[in-house]
């Protein structure tokens, strides 16, 4: 069973703010959707199981 | 996007030859939080499913697709969705047929004399 929050396509999506590894920098970081919104980036948000899996 | 840590982020991309060259960032999200959010965190396997959604500079959803997780994404389709999206977000009245691959590509702008003629229309 997935956990269902779930926005919907055409509803503005809730600011929030990850931890990142940035391999262009090999350095850590974070980045927010306000920070994106701000650059006027659109934003692919790709999520997968884990990391060391195969597909 | 996982729920890994962003130092595991950091092993696997410099152990697999696979992510040798990649440019985008890892994001960690090890309370699920946002997979939570985005409707995508399995709760049983305690992993996300396959899901890639595509938001505006606006800040809203655009995209939204989710796939179980022993099935791989295809980038292709993915990024003509982004290139589908900048062109729809500057001309709103049109619209972006199935085929549609590159700016310059044919779209379709609804009106009266389209309807039922849409073959027409592509060609």
């Amino acid at each position: 069973m997935s956990e269902h929050y779930g926005i919907r396509v055409g509803e503005m999506v809730p600011d929030f703010k990850i931890e990142t590894y940035e391999p262009s920098k090999g350095d850590f970081g974070a980045i927010s959707l306000t920070e994106l919104k701000a650059a006027k980036k659109w934003t692919v948000l790709f999520f997968y199981p884990a990391d060391f899996t195969f597909v | 996007m996982s729920t890994d840590t962003k130092f595991v982020h950091l092993a696997w991309q410099r152990d697999e030859k696979m992510l040798e060259k990649v440019k985008y960032i890892m994001g960690s999200d090890p309370n699920a939080r946002l997979s939570k959010m985005f409707g995508v965190y399995d709760k049983e396997a305690g992993l996300d499913l396959r899901g890639t959604f595509i938001i505006s500079p606006e800040g809203k959803l655009m995209n939204s697709e989710v796939n179980y997780f022993n099935l791989g994404r295809n980038v292709e389709e993915i990024l003509r969705k982004v290139r589908a999206n900048i062109h729809l977000n500057a001309h709103q009245n049109e619209g972006c047929p199935a085929k549609w691959q590159k700016e310059g590509d044919k779209t379709l702008q609804p009106s009266a004399k389209m309807v039922g003629r849409v073959f027409y229309a592509l060609e």
